[in-house]
C-alpha cells in the first residue's frame, strides 16, 4: 500500500508521468504558480501517463478550484452544514464562464499578480520530543520565500535537551521551554511571546511551502478576520496507515476552494451544532493576536498532552466565530505533512481524535449553552457510528471502517471530561 | 403501482454560446428534458417537469448541471493543447439489426447526414435470422453500405460476424434504434488521437424521444450512462474496491466502438449472453469487463454520442428490468467462473448490488433529491437478477448450442 506523492506545476508543459517501480500508484497534487488546485491517483497499471492523460486527470480534478479563483460568481465553496451556495446572478454567472479563454494561462496571470500585505507574522512551532521530525520543519521554514518576524520553537514539557540542541542548529530561531503539559498551554505561550500581529502554528511533523507564510499573512487584511487555517497536503504515503489517514479519512483534508466562516454561518448552523472542525487543521493555522489580547485563550482542560488528541483547536475557533469574528480556510497556504506510519498509531490517534472532539462538544456546551453540540453529541454521532457499522457490514469489514470504528470507544471514553475534576491553573 | 400518470417530456437542445431563451414545451407536454452542448460539444442533460423553463431559470440549471463540465472542457483544451486528429485508421460501422427496418433506415439516414460511409469507413449491416426481405429492402435505399445476413439468432453471433467481416483497425457497434450525433466522428477522432493505445471507446446515450410514461420513467431512472465527463479507465480504479465488476459505468452494447485486435485477442463476444430473448443483455458488459481486465485502457468521450429510441410500452421497460438482472448476473455468474483471481471483487460487487436495490425501494422515504425508482421497476430487476444468478447462464449456453447444431 505504498503510493508515491508527486506535485506537478502547471504552468510547466506535462510531460509524460513515468512508472514508479515499488509502489503501488501515484498521488499527484496539481500546482499552478504554486497555488495546490486539485489531486488524482493513477495506479501503477495506469503510468506510465501520457501528456494527453495527464491533461484530461487535471482538467477533472482542478476545474472547481479553477473556477473558483477566476470567476466572480459561481463555483464557491460549499460550507459545512449549509446548502451549496448558488450564484447571485446566474445569467451573468453563465455569461462570465462561456467568455472566460485560456482559464490555466489567466490563472497564473491572476496568482502572480496578487496583492500584498503588511501584517507581521511570527511563527511557532510547538514540539515535543520530536527533533528530527523538529530539525526537518525548521529547515523547510528557513527556506521562506518571505522571512517571518520570528520563529518560535515551544518545547513542551520536556524530557530530555535534544528539542534545545536541534534548534542551536538554527540561527535566528528562538527557543523557549513551557513545562506545564500540554498543546494547548504551549500555543497560548506563543501567543503571549511572540511579538508579530498574527502567530502562524505549524506542527513540527509538517514542512512547510515556501510560499506559505506570504498566502497567511495576506488573510489578515480583514480586519475580521481572527483565524486562517490552510491546507494540509500528505508528504509522503509509504504506508498503509498514511494511506487510510489520508484517502479514507479526510481529517485534514477540506478541498482546495477558499472558505469563510463568520458570525452568519455561526448563526445559521447553530442549532444543529457548528461544524467548527470542519474549519481546517491545526496544524496548519494563524491567530492573530489581538484575541488573545481581548481574552481569547486556548483551552487548557483540553487537547493532546492533556485530554484526548484534538479539540484545542476547533474549541478555540468556536469562541472566535461566537465572539462575531471569521475564520478563513486558504487552501494556497498549504504544508506538507508526514502522517502516522504505523497502523497501531493510528488507531490510537482515531481514539484520541474522537475523545477530544465529544470533550470540545461538551465544553463549548458548558461555555455558549448552544445546545447544538449536545444535539450533535447525543443524535447525530450515534447516527453516523449506526452508519458506519451497516458500511462495516457492507464492505465485508475493510480495515480502514474498523479502525474507524475504534473511535466509538473514544467517544465513550470522551464523556469522562464531563466528570473531570477542575483542574488547577 | 402509483405511477399511472401519463408522462410526455419534450427534449429541447441548447448551445450555451448562443444567447438564452426560455424553453416551451409545446401543449400536451408535461416537461422538459434538456440537452446542453457547449460549442457543438456535449455538457450535460437534465430534465425537469412543468411547461417549460424560463431563461433565468435556464441559467441557473445550466449552471448546476453543466457548469463544471463546461470550465473542464476548457481548462483540458488549455493543458493539452492542439490535437492532430488526421491520422485516423480505417474503421467499420457495425449495425446488428432484427426485423426493424425503419429504426434501421433512419439509423443509417443519420449516419449519411455525416458522410458515412466514405473513404476508410465502411457500415456494415448485420441482419440477424431475418423472417422477411424488409430489412434487405431498407439497406438497398443506401447502396455505399454492406448487407449481410448471419442466420443463427442472437446478438452476440450477429456481433461476431461483425469481427470475422470486418476489415478496419476500429469497429463501431451501434443499435439500430439509435441515432448517431452529428460531432460522433469527430468525438471517435478526437479520441482515438488522445488515446492511440486504447482498446474500447463509449459514450453517452441520451433519449431519442420522452414522448411515453415508459420512456420518462427509464430515463429518469438513470437511462443508459450520461456523464459527459471523459474518462480513460484502466485495470484498476484506486477508489473503487469492486472495479470493473460494475461494467455498466464503461456504457453501453448501443454505442461502442474496440480495437478490432483487441477483440480478436479475447476471442470476439461471448455468445452466450446476448443470445435475444430469453436473454437479451449482458454481452457488452461482459466484452467492457475483459477488454479492461486485459489491460486495455477503455476511454469514456462525450462526444461520442448517440440517441437511443427506449422501449415505448411501460410493461415492455419492465421487462427489460427484468432482462437487465438476468443478463447483469449472467454476466457476474460468467465472470465469477472464468475470472477467479477477481472473485472477491465480483462478491463485493453483487453484495454492494443488491443493498443499492435495496436502497432503491427504500429512496423515497430516506432522502429527497434523488431518482425516483418506481418499486415495481426495481422488484423486477431484482427479480431477474434472482433468476440470473440461479444458472442462468448455463442454461444459456445449452439453448446457444441448440442453435449451433441446428445451424450447422
Amino acid at each position: 500500500m505504498k503510493w508515491r506523492v508527486i506535485s506537478i506545476e502547471l504552468s510547466e508543459p506535462l510531460a509524460e508521468l513515468p512508472a514508479c517501480a515499488g509502489y503501488e500508484g501515484v498521488r499527484v497534487v496539481f500546482f499552478q504558480n504554486g497555488v495546490p488546485l486539485g489531486h488524482c491517483r493513477l495506479a501503477a497499471a495506469q503510468l506510465p501517463a501520457s501528456p494527453q492523460h495527464l491533461a484530461n486527470q487535471a482538467s477533472n480534478a482542478i476545474a472547481l478550484a479553477v473556477g473558483d479563483y477566476l470567476l466572480e460568481e459561481g463555483f464557491r465553496s460549499a460550507l459545512p452544514g449549509v446548502p451549496e451556495p448558488q450564484p447571485e446572478s446566474p445569467g451573468r454567472a453563465l455569461r462570465s464562464l462561456v467568455r472566460l479563454k485560456n482559464p490555466v494561462q489567466e490563472l497564473a496571470h491572476r496568482l502572480s499578480a496578487q496583492v500584498e500585505s503588511t501584517v507581521t507574522v511570527s511563527i511557532a512551532v510547538c514540539t515535543r520530543e520530536r527533533p528530527e521530525a523538529l530539525a526537518r520543519c525548521l529547515a523547510s521554514l528557513a527556506k521562506l520565500s518571505e522571512p517571518a518576524v520570528e520563529v518560535l520553537v515551544i518545547d513542551n514539557a520536556p524530557q530530555s535537551g535534544r528539542t534545545r540542541e536541534v534548534v542551536e542548529l538554527f540561527p535566528g530561531v528562538r527557543y523557549v521551554c513551557e513545562p506545564q503539559k500540554g498543546l494547548s498551554t504551549a500555543r497560548n505561550t506563543a501567543l503571549a511571546l511572540a511579538s508579530g500581529a498574527v502567530v502562524a502554528f505549524v506542527d513540527d511533523d509538517a514542512v512547510v511551502h515556501p510560499k506559505w507564510l506570504g498566502r497567511i499573512r495576506r488573510c489578515f487584511s480583514d480586519s475580521n478576520v481572527m483565524v486562517a487555517t490552510g491546507l494540509v497536503l500528505p508528504a509522503e504515503l509509504e504506508t498503509q496507515a498514511q494511506m487510510i489517514f489520508e484517502e479514507s479519512f479526510h481529517f485534514f483534508h477540506q478541498g482546495y476552494r477558499y472558505r469563510r466562516f463568520d458570525a452568519k454561518y455561526f448563526s445559521a448552523t447553530r442549532n444543529k451544532g457548528v461544524p467548527v472542525w470542519e474549519i481546517g487543521a491545526g496544524a496548519n493555522m494563524a491567530v492573530r493576536r489581538t484575541v488573545y489580547e481581548l481574552g481569547h485563550r486556548f483551552d487548557t482542560r483540553l487537547g493532546p498532552g492533556v485530554f484526548g488528541g484534538c479539540g484545542e483547536d476547533s474549541e478555540f475557533w468556536y469562541g472566535i466565530l461566537a465572539a462575531g469574528w471569521s475564520c478563513v480556510y486558504e487552501p494556497s497556504a498549504c504544508v506538507f505533512h508526514y502522517h502516522r506510519r504505523e497502523l497501531n498509531d493510528l488507531r490510537r490517534l482515531v481514539y484520541q481524535y474522537m475523545q477530544g472532539h465529544v470533550a470540545a462538544l461538551l465544553l463549548q456546551f458548558a461555555k455558549y449553552r448552544d445546545f447544538g453540540n449536545l444535539r450533535r453529541l447525543l443524535l447525530r454521532l450515534p447516527a453516523e457510528y449506526a452508519v458506519l457499522v451497516l458500511r462495516l457490514i457492507v464492505t465485508g469489514f475493510a480495515l480502514d471502517q474498523r479502525i474507524l470504528l475504534r473511535g466509538a470507544l473514544g467517544c465513550l471514553a470522551g464523556l469522562r471530561f464531563a466528570f473531570r475534576k477542575p483542574q488547577q491553573a | 403501482m402509483w405511477n399511472k400518470v401519463r408522462e410526455r417530456y419534450y427534449i429541447a437542445y441548447v448551445e450555451i454560446k448562443q444567447p438564452l431563451e426560455a424553453v416551451v414545451a409545446p401543449d400536451g407536454y408535461t416537461g422538459v428534458a434538456v440537452v446542453l452542448r457547449f460549442l457543438g460539444r456535449p455538457v450535460g442533460f437534465f430534465m425537469q417537469g412543468g411547461a417549460g423553463i424560463a431563461a433565468d431559470e435556464l441559467a441557473t440549471a445550466i449552471f448546476r448541471h453543466a457548469g463544471k463540465q463546461i470550465l473542464s472542457e476548457k481548462v483540458y483544451a488549455d493543458l493539452r493543447g492542439s490535437l492532430d486528429t488526421s491520422p485516423f485508421p480505417p474503421l467499420d460501422i457495425a449495425i446488428c439489426t432484427h426485423g426493424r427496418p425503419d429504426a434501421l433506415a433512419r439509423c443509417l439516414r443519420s449516419l449519411d447526414a455525416i458522410g458515412l460511409p466514405c473513404d476508410g469507413i465502411r457500415v456494415l449491416v448485420i441482419d440477424n435470422a431475418p423472417r422477411d426481405q424488409q430489412t434487405a429492402s431498407a439497406v438497398k435505399e443506401f447502396p455505399r453500405v454492406h448487407y449481410l445476413v448471419e442466420p443463427k439468432p442472437g446478438l452476440d453471433f450477429a456481433r461476431n460476424r461483425a469481427i470475422s467481416e470486418a476489415t478496419g483497425e476500429l469497429l463501431a457497434f451501434l443499435d439500430d434504434d439509435v441515432v448517431v450525433d452529428p460531432c460522433w466522428l469527430e468525438g471517435l477522432r478526437e479520441a482515438w488521437a488522445a488515446n492511440p493505445d486504447a482498446g474500447a471507446f463509449t459514450g453517452p446515450i441520451l433519449p431519442l424521444e420522452l414522448e411515453t410514461t415508459s420512456q420518462v420513467v427509464f430515463e429518469r431512472m438513470g437511462g443508459f450512462g450520461k456523464s459527459f465527463e471523459r474518462v480513460r479507465f484502466a485495470n484498476v480504479l484506486p477508489e473503487s474496491p469492486t472495479y470493473p465488476v460494475g461494467a455498466g459505468v464503461f456504457g453501453a452494447g448501443a454505442n461502442m466502438v474496440f480495437r478490432r485486435l483487441a477483440l480478436d485477442q479475447l476471442g470476439g463476444f461471448d455468445d452466450a449472453l446476448d443470445t435475444g430473448a430469453p436473454l437479451p443483455g449482458g454481452g457488452d458488459l461482459d466484452i467492457f469487463y475483459r477488454i479492461v481486465r486485459a489491460g486495455y485502457p477503455l476511454v469514456r468521450e462525450p462526444k461520442l454520442l448517440v440517441y437511443h429510441q427506449h422501449r415505448r410500452e411501460y410493461g415492455r421497460l419492465r421487462h427489460q428490468m427484468w432482462t437487465w438482472g438476468l443478463g447483469t448476473m449472467a454476466y457476474i455468474n460468467k465472470s465469477w467462473r472464468h475470472d477467479a483471481a477477481h472473485r472477491p471483487e465480483i462478491r463485493r460487487w453483487v453484495w454492494w448490488w443488491l443493498c443499492y436495490q435495496l436502497s432503491k425501494l427504500f429512496a423515497p422515504f430516506l432522502r429527497r433529491n434523488r431518482a425516483h425508482w418506481p418499486w415495481d421497476m426495481v422488484v423486477a430487476e431484482v427479480a431477474g437478477a434472482i433468476v440470473g444468478l440461479c444458472g442462468e447462464y448455463d442454461r444459456s449456453i445449452a439453448r446457444v448450442e441448440r442453435v449451433r447444431r441446428e445451424a450447422a
